[in-house]
């Protein structure tokens, strides 16, 4: 008997950090209007984008994430008057700093998607799983085996 | 210059509560306030010590002192930074200024040895400013690095971390009560080596807008991490996307937390 | 107002890092590490930069304390000494010698360790001697 090649497709898991006025609400909606977004997006709901901390976004990355997503309103627009202000200036540093690390910055996305934008939110995630289905497992780059919940030591990769 | 430099702490104690240097003793040297009557003979600059981080406890503790420092260019930058976050008076604080020579500029790849006079009214200097040094031979080449060979060289680099927290201790910018780096959430307690790559990285992200590259953290690492390489990158970063120059201005606050009209960014997301 | 660095050897394992402890009018206030000395040369574990942190811990033991019903009473050291070397009477004299052992601690002096052995062999009459770095 011939051994038989299995292929195995990686689907990333993606984790979006949504505030509660604006994208998750388009969030909602664009489940609402069964508008086709991809399945490997796990949301967080966060009162505003102003809230999610680098500290998070690590965490999510080094939790198993494959790419992260902070959804927030558009500049102008936010619940809290100027708290997005604040992450468009913390997110690109993240980025660079994920870039001068090794770890590739297309990971994260920084993006404005409001409660009304729908099709924008199906669109944004399906172009990012694209992305990050090409980049490839963050278990590779982190140097983990398989993906370790986050209080436990990384164990050694099964080989199939 | 060290003779020019005691007569001019020895002439300085006359008017000021205390000033801060630091002292060689049987015991080695340390900083210490020099008080009216001391042996200013034993004043030294070397080796190196975060003075700011001393002389900011001291303010705090005697709150209506006067008191002066020794300080280098680091040691100025540090006290630019501390004083827009509340943590130093400049209006209690007489600046001794040194300039460093082209040996310790090397030695530290600092770009600019010398203190900048204007941010501070009353402030002298001795000695002359030399040009800065070259930056770190990684930091200038950093570009041509490939991703994977970045991400092999942080990831040897973070596994030698005995996570000791002396980076953290000995940042003069670094004074927070609640520390992030102290979050089980965020940084697991009982693991070493720290899971990449969060202890490193987190602390690299505090230190946006805030590191003033006076290298006490890399000095004082037991394992040896070139951290100033990556703070340097993205303070290098801060300057060209948001134009804020840690240090460098004690009238402009720290951007990171003002609004867009006070501080901008340079983003498509911006609009 | 006064302030000093005072160069000491940390007391937590044997290395023998030496660090600075920062003391404000007498009391300590935190700990900077000894750049020229050749052991650490300007470094320090987790330990060392938190060795002035036990010093005036709030948790730390005033007075000797007895236990009495269920819970703890102040004594004198007369008083306290007195009875410890009662019980440990009793326990040589009903179970023997050996029913005692010793533990010594890397933050004891030579000396204080020297006298823990000496106490151990020559007046409680056992070998059940050793210290915690050997656990």
């Amino acid at each position: 008997m011939e051994p038989v090649q299995i292929e195995h497709h990686f689907e990333p898991k993606i984790v979006a950090f949504l505030c509660n006025w604006c994208s998750y609400a388009g969030a909602d909606n664009a489940g609402i209007s069964r508008l086709k977004s991809p399945a490997n997006v796990l949301p967080i709901r966060v009162m505003c984008s102003g809230r999610v901390s680098a500290e998070m976004i690590l965490r999510a990355f080094r939790s198993g994430a494959d790419g992260v997503m902070v959804l927030g309103c558009h500049i102008g627009d936010c619940h809290y008057i100027n708290a997005n202000h604040r992450t468009v200036k913390r997110l690109p540093l993240l980025q660079k700093l994920l870039g001068y690390t090794g770890i590739n910055p297309d990971r994260l996305i920084l993006d404005w998607v409001s409660s009304a934008e729908a099709p924008k939110f199906a669109k944004v995630t399906s172009n990012f799983v694209t992305k990050v289905r090409a980049i490839g497992p963050i278990a590779e780059e982190l140097g983990m085996g398989l993906r370790a919940p986050f209080n436990a030591r990384p164990i050694e990769e099964v080989t199939a | 210059m060290i003779e020019q430099i005691q007569s001019r702490v020895e002439e300085n104690l006359q008017d000021l509560d205390g000033i801060v240097a630091l002292r060689l003793t049987n015991q080695g040297a340390a900083p210490y306030l020099y008080q009216s009557g001391d042996d200013v003979a034993q004043l030294v600059m070397e080796p190196r010590y975060p003075v700011s981080e001393t002389v900011s406890k001291l303010q705090k503790r005697y709150r209506d002192a006067n008191f002066g420092i020794v300080a280098r260019g680091c040691d100025t930058r540090a006290l630019v930074e501390m004083s827009k976050r509340h943590q130093i008076d400049p209006n209690r604080l007489y600046l001794i200024c040194v300039a460093c020579s082209s040996e310790q500029a090397d030695a530290c790849h600092c770009s600019e040895p010398y203190p900048i006079l204007d941010q501070w009214p009353r402030s002298e200097l001795i000695g002359e400013p030399v040009a800065g040094a070259a930056p770190h031979p990684l930091v200038a080449e950093y570009e041509n690095i490939t991703r994977e060979d970045r991400w092999s060289f942080w990831k040897l680099q973070f596994t030698k971390c005995i996570k000791c927290y002396g980076c953290r201790d000995i940042c003069p910018v670094c004074f927070c009560d609640a520390c992030a780096l102290e979050d089980p959430l965020w940084v697991e307690p009982g693991l070493l080596v720290p899971d990449f790559p969060m202890y490193h990285l987190i602390k690299a992200m505090h230190m946006t807008t805030r590191c003033i590259a006076c290298r006490q953290c890399e000095t004082a690492c037991p394992a040896g991490i070139p951290l100033t390489v990556l703070y340097d990158l993205i303070r290098a970063d801060v300057a060209d996307l948001i134009g804020y120059l840690p240090g460098a201005d004690v009238d402009s606050k720290p951007p990171l937390s003002l609004t867009l009209a006070d501080a901008p960014i340079k983003s498509d997301l911006v609009y | 107002m006064d302030y000093q660095n005072i160069l000491t050897i940390c007391p937590f394992c044997g290395c023998g890092c030496a660090l600075n402890l920062e003391v404000i009018d007498g009391e300590i206030v935190g700990v900077l590490p000894a750049n020229d000395h050749p052991v650490g040369r300007g470094s320090l574990c987790i330990k060392g930069w938190n060795a002035h942190a036990f010093v005036n811990h709030q948790d730390r033991l005033t007075s000797p304390l007895i236990r009495e019903n269920g819970g703890f009473r102040e004594a004198s050291w007369d008083e306290a000494l007195e009875l410890v070397a009662e019980k440990f009477e009793g326990i040589k004299s009903q179970s023997g010698p050996d029913a005692i052992g010793v533990l010594t601690s890397a933050k004891c002096t030579n000396e204080e360790n020297y006298l823990l052995q000496k106490l151990a062999r020559a007046v409680f009459g056992t070998n059940n001697v050793d210290h915690c770095a050997r656990l």
